[in-house]
């Protein structure tokens, strides 16, 4: 009886994880830095987690998390409703479409891979918002938040490795 | 395991294994779904404004949590640097002390006076301010949007239109209450539109946020010269805010324009004072109606 408990609660651990880290990137995306004005250019730790999720288990993270993750990002950061939706389904199908390619040989290549789409991701976000308010929004925010974001890149990554080794890999 | 084909045209999809076209069909619709929620969010703000406080609420306590070990952390470093610097911080409250205490005899006879003079003329006093402080649980700042969420909301007496305020000054406006938390938007943020005036020389200008950390001043009269330093309060145009409340310090920028440091660090808020001035113009949301603010402002 236990037993049963135990594989149904692992189970259902490894179908959760992928969404549940990019819900707790999201809540931490948010959160209040000790350091001053870290908040201003930090990085999106939403979309590194989806960016991870869709190149190694695209089958347990879904356009619909993508979407639903997207959505709690606006509610909290105060974007239009429907624009980290929209972006994170569109990067999220960009990147599962050249997993191959970003997952390749090393994480290099990954590391390339999240450059590329962050700097596409927030180039479009850009755009859209200054079209949306119809007002020039300074770039060099956007820009420095992009290199930072690339640059922390492996630190978020490494949990993410270290999560999907400790409950996907096991069994 | 699934492979992908090459994508040519919508012929391509027919090739496609199942699972990878279950992704490609729930994307596109879910992509979809997102623009219609973009369209609607522009054309009928209101119509999600309630959902996004209530998201936000059922949110605060997680926030809250996360929240509380990065604070305590803060207060550790903050207390320690402190003890550092203890004999160095005694003689300078030391100096403090006494200036103060100067002040404050000074004060005490002003406010007798005035009282006096009040009396003498049956001056109606204004009404009193309410106070609610609030500890800050979120900073959704970003390159995009400036602001916070605090711990404060209807249940406590929040309304939208209040002033955020920390000791130093004011940093802005609470744009949406919910029943536990509130979004403040910072006055550094793009949509930001306060009435100022600038101490001394009495000159006029807007306010206005422009996402960097320095608001820069509009519609300052033409031949107005600006001496760097000179202190930026609230005109009180527009009934928002109240005239006088401090704001900041004007700072040349580039082109010969101005901008100005606000005086609390907006980078460091870890709590706040949400104050209700009971003015008529202050229940509007400038991310909704942002000509109606800019209208009213100028």
């Amino acid at each position: 009886m236990f037993a049963y408990l135990w594989q149904r609660l692992d189970q259902s651990a490894r179908l959760v994880l992928p969404c549940a880290t990019a819900l707790v990137f999201v809540l931490l995306g948010a959160m209040t830095w000790p350091l001053p004005y870290f908040g201003e250019v930090a990085p999106p730790l939403a979309l590194i987690a989806i960016y991870y999720w869709a190149i190694h288990r695209p089958d347990l993270f879904s356009p619909a998390m993508a979407f639903f993750v997207g959505l709690l990002n606006d509610v909290l950061h105060f974007l239009p409703l429907g624009l980290s939706a929209l972006l994170f389904v569109g990067a999220h199908q960009f990147v599962f479409s050249q997993r191959r390619f970003f997952a390749g040989h090393s994480f290099y290549m990954m590391w390339w891979g999240f450059a590329l789409t962050i700097l596409l991701a927030m180039l479009v976000q850009w755009v859209f918002l200054s079209l949306f308010r119809w007002q020039m929004i300074p770039f060099m925010p956007v820009l420095l938040q992009v290199v930072l974001a690339i640059v922390l890149f492996p630190l978020p990554c490494w949990v993410l490795i270290r999560l999907q080794r400790a409950v996907l890999s096991a069994g | 395991m699934t492979v992908l084909q090459p994508s040519t045209g919508w012929s391509y999809l027919i090739t496609l294994p199942w699972r990878t076209l279950n992704q490609r069909l729930s994307a596109i619709f879910f992509m979809i779904l997102a623009l219609g929620l973009l369209v609607l969010d522009r054309m009928q703000p209101s119509l999600m404004e309630n959902s996004r406080a209530h998201i936000i609420d059922s949110m605060a306590p997680i926030l809250d949590a996360i929240a509380l070990p990065m604070t305590a952390a803060e207060n550790a470093a903050t207390r320690v640097k402190t003890y550092m610097s203890l004999q160095e911080e005694n003689q300078r409250l030391h100096a403090d002390n006494a200036r103060l205490t100067e002040w404050q005899n000074a004060l005490v006879t002003l406010q007798n006076e005035k009282r006096e003079l009040r009396s003498l003329l049956h001056f109606k006093t204004e009404p009193g301010l309410a106070y609610i402080s609030a500890r800050v649980i979120a900073d959704t700042g970003g390159p995009f949007v400036r602001g916070l969420i605090v711990t404060a909301g209807k249940i406590d007496g929040v309304r939208e239109g209040m002033a955020a305020m920390t000791g130093e000054g004011l940093i802005g406006r609470v744009v949406e209450a919910g029943n536990w938390s509130s979004r403040v938007l910072l006055i550094t943020d793009l949509n930001s539109r306060i009435p100022v005036t600038i101490a001394g020389s009495g000159d006029r200008a807007i306010l206005a946020g422009d996402n960097s950390n320095q608001p820069k001043l509009l519609y300052l009269p033409q031949d107005a010269i600006l001496n760097p330093g000179v202190r930026v309060i609230t005109s009180g145009h527009g009934g928002v805010f109240p005239p006088g409340l401090p704001i900041g310090a004007v700072t040349v920028a580039a082109r010969g324009t101005y901008g100005v440091t606000t005086s609390a660090d907006l980078g460091r808020i870890n709590y706040v004072r949400l104050v209700d001035f009971n003015l008529k113009g202050g229940n509007f949301n400038p991310l909704q109606n942002k000509i109606e603010a800019e209208d009213t402002t100028r």
